[in-house]
């Protein structure tokens, strides 16, 4: 008796040190909820009805660029947009691996700016994707392909191992949104309505070599049969933006590689005047990304396409669906108001 | 489990480059064969070529780290990693076999576990043979709670490192990053605080190996004695990296002739015992041993009858003779220490506190932390015997808060590097 005293003792005080241990790593992570909130998007997606006949996939290029909302209220498409900052080419197929296990859509649609960057960049960039991501055997592949240097894989699990030195930075938000979460963007789609019209822009350098890395291929490649494995069609996209420098050896590079797989490939920066984007008011950092005015445009433009090439469904006819969006909606314009 | 040990201690010792195993092989089965096999005709001689060769190698590597070195090819011979503690060790060793101390050890397993044990041979301490082989050959049984006092005995010495020593390392690299800046009272400062950051790299690496030890069962001796505590710098040396200092004298000053031979040949033997000291740390810190040397030799036992007054004039004398530790060359120090008696700008560097890599939560945890070092400083034997007497839940609850605190506070992660011991490059 007094043996089995003494375990359970044990075991109730081995439990409080875990609940502590729990909330200290709560605690000292990012909330990615009023600052940074690019950290945040990837797991927003968790909480979504899983209807979307497309889905958009990559860098900030996607998520600043292209608006569901005006997408669906323009044409009825549903659409999600699954992008994070600077993401690589290998994380874009670990999500587009991850969406696959939740919904089938039609389309999937793949910004292939992240191309250029061959190897891992930045640990703060795959933080931003990484850190919210549900645990999966998609989120360690992708954690294993990403990480940088000086990064550690158990700082992934225990994020106190990584975030510590926070303590003496915890804020408000820390506290807010321990155990709440927020949403900051509309399918995807972060609202900036911002306009910082374009200016200089850095000298247009010469590289050393031009082609997309082996390994950049291989996962493009990855993505190009698990699309067709799943009936999907993938559509290549190039988004709008004077910087960083999109080269023509890259776009031939996409061009031939469209060609080869039977992909349909979109320049959409070759465009940008037929869209209409002005790049005086259209952007929100100088060129680099739209702003709301540029999303709508382009989202408008692009739904056109997706509408009219591939079949999609018009979802405002479709009552459950369109009850969803409607009041997404609402909230969509009273934010773009306020 | 004893063979599994010397393995494991191989094998990560090995990892830290092959080439330190060809020394450390060396060294030990010559020392092997050497204490094992010789007869009594040219015992004398034999003995006395493998103590000169090992310490030759030992003294060829400390001469090469000089900074007179730098940007020589000398300075890219690589040092074998402990070999300022394994050295020691054997030539212990050798003489108290030479002196029929005790029997030599007949199993060479057994004898390569003393020289590699991995834990004290990165930052010692430095182990007699007759204090460690009864634990290091024993039979190793599971007991619990040993095991627990280990892992927080470890903790302790984590905490120590990553909690104090890394947060003063910040503060010190700012002040050593800009030497024509920060002279006179940052120079100071820098010393004040070093004092702490040595003493809690050192000690809680110290810990981190008692600790590991006690979880296999191994009883390695402590190398600290609340040092700061000392009264005196004769009593500061009583307490501080006791391995080396009781293996000096055993082994230097008594052979010299220790306080046998008048007042002036003690003194002289002391000195040339703290030179030695100077030289195992490295050629660099030949006079910082002198200074040392000097100082115990001219010293009293006590210099007032208040024991605070006592302690604070200690740490302040030892602090300034850590300038040799925390620039890197002899020239700088001494100029360093010059530049705190003759700039006074200490209105500047109180202003400037906040300015060193640290803000105000950082500085608070610093403080707190120290003020808890030296509380268990005060009360260290009390303390050491109540943790061991501990119930098992009440060591886990220990561990864990301690773990935690380690994980919130420590200084470690991307954009760190806190993870040497400056012990470990002597």
């Amino acid at each position: 008796m007094k043996k089995t005293i003494k375990t359970i003792k044990i075991l109730f005080i081995i439990l409080v040190l875990i609940i502590i241990f729990v909330l200290v790593n709560k605690l000292l992570s990012p909330k990615y909820m009023e600052n940074l909130v690019e950290g945040s998007m990837i797991a927003e997606y968790y909480d979504e009805e899983k209807n979307h006949e497309v889905i958009f996939i990559g860098d900030c290029e996607v998520y600043a660029n292209f608006s569901p909302m005006v997408m669906y209220e323009q044409e009825g498409i549903s659409s999600y947009v699954r992008g994070t900052s600077q993401q690589l080419v290998w994380q874009s197929y670990g999500i587009l691996k991850e969406t696959l296990k939740y919904e089938t859509p039609k389309v999937v649609v793949f910004n292939v700016n992240s191309l250029r960057y061959s190897e891992p960049v930045s640990e703060a960039y795959n933080r931003l994707t990484l850190d919210k991501m549900k645990w999966s055997k998609e989120k360690v592949e992708m954690i294993n392909a990403s990480m940088t240097k000086d990064e550690t894989f158990i700082s992934y699990v225990f994020p106190i191992l990584r975030y510590h030195s926070r303590f003496s930075e915890l804020n408000k938000e820390d506290f807010e949104y321990m155990f709440k979460e927020k949403k900051n963007t509309f399918n995807g789609f972060l609202i900036n309505k911002k306009v910082k019209p374009a200016g200089n822009l850095p000298t247009k350098k010469v590289l050393p070599d031009y082609n997309f890395s082996e390994n950049c291929i291989k996962y493009l490649d990855k993505m190009t049969q698990i699309c067709k494995d799943n009936n999907i069609k993938l559509v290549l996209i190039k988004a709008p933006s004077l910087y960083p420098y999109w080269y023509d050896e890259y776009n031939n590079q996409i061009i031939q590689y469209a060609e080869k797989n039977n992909l349909d490939f979109y320049n959409l920066k070759e465009v940008a005047d037929l869209v209409g984007i002005d790049y005086e008011k259209d952007t929100y950092d100088g060129g680099l990304h739209l702003n709301l005015t540029g999303a709508t445009k382009l989202s408008t433009y692009f739904s056109k396409i997706l509408k009219e090439n591939y079949d999609l469904k018009d979802y405002r006819k479709d009552e459950s669906v369109n009850k969803i969006y409607q009041e997404k909606l609402k909230l969509y314009k009273q934010a773009i108001k306020d | 489990m004893n063979v599994l040990i010397l393995i494991l201690s191989v094998i990560i010792y090995a990892s830290f480059g092959p080439i330190n195993l060809v020394y450390i092989l060396f060294s030990s089965l010559t020392s092997f064969f050497v204490a094992k096999y010789t007869k009594e005709k040219n015992r004398k001689l034999i003995f006395i070529l493998a103590v000169a060769i090992n310490l030759l190698i030992l003294v060829f590597f400390k001469i090469c780290s000089h900074s007179k070195f730098i940007g020589t090819p000398v300075e890219n011979i690589i040092v074998p990693i402990g070999i300022s503690y394994y050295t020691l060790q054997i030539i212990s060793y050798l003489v108290d076999v030479y002196k029929k101390k005790y029997e030599p050890q007949k199993s060479l397993i057994k004898y390569l576990m003393y020289v590699i044990y991995i834990p004290y041979l990165i930052i010692g301490p430095i182990n007699r043979y007759d204090d460690i082989s009864e634990s290091l050959y024993a039979k190793k049984h599971w007991d619990t709670s040993r095991i627990l006092y280990g892992i927080l005995r470890t903790l302790w010495g984590l905490f120590k490192k990553f909690v104090i020593a890394g947060r003063i390392s910040m503060i010190i690299s700012v002040i050593t990053g800009n030497t024509s800046e920060y002279v006179g009272a940052y120079a100071l400062f820098a010393m004040l605080l070093y004092s702490i950051q040595i003493y809690a790299d050192f000690s809680g690496g110290i810990d981190m190996v008692i600790g590991v030890s006690k979880m296999f069962g191994i009883d390695v001796k402590e190398n600290f004695n609340s040092p700061y505590l000392a009264e005196s710098i004769k009593e500061f040396w009583r307490r501080w990296h006791i391995g080396l200092s009781s293996w000096l004298k055993d082994y230097v000053y008594i052979p010299l002739g220790g306080n046998r031979k008048g007042k002036i040949r003690t003194k002289i033997n002391l000195i040339i015992t703290f030179v030695v000291s100077g030289l195992w740390h490295g050629a660099n810190y030949i006079l910082w041993g002198l200074f040392n040397g000097i100082l115990v030799a001219f010293s009293k036992n006590k210099t007032t009858k208040w024991k605070t007054l006592n302690r604070i004039i200690n740490y302040l004398i030892i602090s300034i003779l850590w300038a040799f530790f925390i620039w890197p060359t002899t020239t700088e120090a001494l100029q360093m220490i010059g530049s705190v008696f003759t700039t006074f700008n200490y209105g500047a560097l109180f202003s400037n506190l906040l300015n060193f890599n640290l803000d105000i939560a950082n500085i608070v945890v610093l403080i707190i932390s120290v003020i808890l070092l030296i509380i268990v400083d005060c009360k260290k034997d009390k303390l050491d015997e109540k943790v061991k007497n501990m119930q098992v839940d009440t060591k886990i609850l220990l561990i864990g808060i301690l773990g935690i605190i380690i994980l919130v506070f420590g200084i470690y992660g991307i954009g760190f590097n806190v993870n040497e011991f400056i012990y470990s490059k002597f």
